[in-house]
């Protein structure tokens, strides 16, 4: 984890480019068919619980299996390898990138995640608090609840079959949460953001720099 | 009362009555595969008068073996006449009184991920299945509550678990099987039903556990056959894959499909959105039709509330 950081670079960085270029790659071999065009406006997934999907991006055909990929983001096409059209692409090519805009507080938690300590999903699947992390964080408030390595912390709940998830990071207390309970969230995604005590202050001094500094 | 069961006695179920009414459906080297690999299901049985609750007691069992040197052996069951601290998903209170099967599974997972998450739709289907071979309508909606026109009569809960000194995984799959317990408490009356009330008599408890147990044995061998054929036809050309008998099975025994529902992750303290059922994904999943946006939605974990 990084303990210093360099706020005029990063702020001065995110002024200059407020986005995020997020590359879609291929999700197995197959046939491309591209929905979208250089420059389109994509949204990303919508509604309370994240169930209408975004923009259809492109078709992938293997077999005569085909599979639609909706955008996970809202943004703009910045990059589509149009050149693939209708080609048979190996697993894993990146053939499209989309630029979203960023918000304030996605920018904060961009900063945040360079010095919190993620914790990631270890399958696709719903999470929810562990029952006594969860009368913990009702108790004492989400930062209010220290979490050690071994802790139960999460609940992995997929076709209903729940599985615990134990806490394998520093020592620290759950500072940020990525995810909704009831709301799939990919293998690898974040789910939370740890910090250490020490590390509060320059946390709370990274989200009141960035707030008074962007409009 | 479950008298004392014996895993001889569920091999002889299934050598006399399950095996040849399987030979109807399948070809007898299918038949005897699925067997073979459901084979440790009720491998030890342990039967308590009064327990608070069978999970807790799975894997302190687990640990304990370990403890010692041992590996749990797969397919232990734990039954009790009566629990006092049963729960279902989300702490729901759960009653089991005397009178109903009240059952945790103990199976060790040799099973790829994407064959592991259908380890509950397999355990639905098999308590279905011993309902039904009692002359009753059962019908299971996804992932593997099973009801009798819309009353629940069966209930199953899965766990993971990872032992704490071999870090073996475990499924492990409770059930809570209303068979002769009646009356219910007046707030499950209307949502809860019992075999008794539906045949009007007792049925032999250590019958129906055996029974029940026979079907876990065909349903999970299912999974393991599955898993295998899917293996052997994978040559890496991306041809397709045989389809899965454990999910035919699941949806000839499935109301779900057709339906109009509210979908929630926990639907009867949060429901999300109403969609109409459209079918059962290859990978398990339910294949949703968002009734607001008209879009097409597969979900993976949740549950349903039948609306229509």
């Amino acid at each position: 984890m990084t303990h210093e950081i360099d706020f005029d670079a990063i702020i001065g960085k995110y002024r200059s480019d407020p986005f995020d270029y997020m590359d879609v790659c291929t999700i197995h071999t197959g046939q491309v068919r591209f929905r979208v065009r250089q420059d389109a406006a994509v949204e990303g997934p919508s509604g309370e619980w994240h169930h209408i999907r975004g923009t259809l991006l492109y078709e992938m055909t293997r077999e005569g299996n085909q599979k639609k990929i909706f955008s996970s983001s809202n943004g703009v096409v910045s990059f589509i390898r149009d050149d693939l059209e209708g080609q048979f692409v190996e697993a894993g090519e990146k053939i499209l990138t989309i630029r979203h805009p960023l918000k304030k507080r996605e920018i904060i938690e961009n900063i945040l995640r360079q010095v919190l300590e993620p914790f990631n999903a270890p399958e696709r699947a719903k999470y929810f608090f562990s029952l006594e992390l969860q009368a913990k964080i009702d108790k004492h408030g989400q930062r209010g609840v220290s979490i050690k390595p071994g802790d139960e912390i999460l609940t992995m709940s997929l076709m209903k079959r729940d599985t615990p998830v134990y806490y394998a990071g520093e020592p620290g207390i759950i500072h940020s949460v990525y995810f909704q309970p009831g709301v799939s969230v990919s293998q690898g995604e974040p789910l939370l953001g740890i910090c250490s005590q020490e590390k509060l202050p320059m946390i709370q001094k990274i989200i009141t720099r960035v707030k008074a500094e962007w409009e | 009362m479950v008298a004392p069961l014996s895993f001889q006695t569920i091999r002889q179920l299934i050598s006399d009555v399950e095996i040849p009414s399987r030979l109807g459906h399948y070809p007898a080297e299918l038949v005897q595969a699925v067997y073979r690999y459901g084979a440790p299901v009720g491998s030890t049985i342990l039967h308590l008068p009064q327990a608070d609750r069978l999970m807790p007691l799975a894997r302190q069992r687990i640990n304990e073996d370990e403890t010692r040197g041992h590996s749990c052996p797969s397919g232990m069951a734990f039954l009790a006449d009566e629990l006092t601290g049963s729960r279902g998903r989300f702490q729901r209170s759960w009653y089991a009184p005397p009178g109903g099967l009240w059952l945790t599974l103990v199976m060790a997972n040799t099973l790829l991920p994407e064959s592991m998450r259908l380890y509950p739709l397999a355990a639905g289907m098999a308590c279905c299945e011993a309902i039904r071979s009692y002359g009753i309508d059962a019908r299971v909606k996804w992932v593997n509550d099973v009801h009798v026109s819309g009353r629940k009569i069966c209930g199953v809960l899965c766990e993971s678990f990872t032992s704490s000194t071999f870090a073996e995984e475990y499924v492990l799959i409770g059930v809570g099987l209303n068979v002769n317990n009646l009356p219910f408490p007046a707030e499950l009356g209307a949502t809860a039903v019992s075999m008794k009330e539906i045949l009007g008599c007792d049925t032999e408890l250590t019958s129906f556990a055996a029974r029940l147990l026979a079907k876990f044995s065909w349903s999970f061998g299912l999974l393991c056959h599955d898993e295998a054929q899917r293996l052997a036809a994978d040559d890496g050309s991306g041809a397709q894959l045989p389809d899965s008998l454990l999910l035919a099975g699941w949806r000839e025994l499935s109301d779900s499909v057709g339906r109009k529902v509210w979908f929630g992750f926990d639907v009867q303290r949060q429901p999300q959105y109403q969609a109409e059922v459209l079918g059962l994904a290859p990978d398990g999943g339910i294949v949703l039709r968002h009734l607001e946006s008209g879009g097409e939605i597969v979900e993976h974990s949740g549950e349903l509330l039948y609306i229509d």
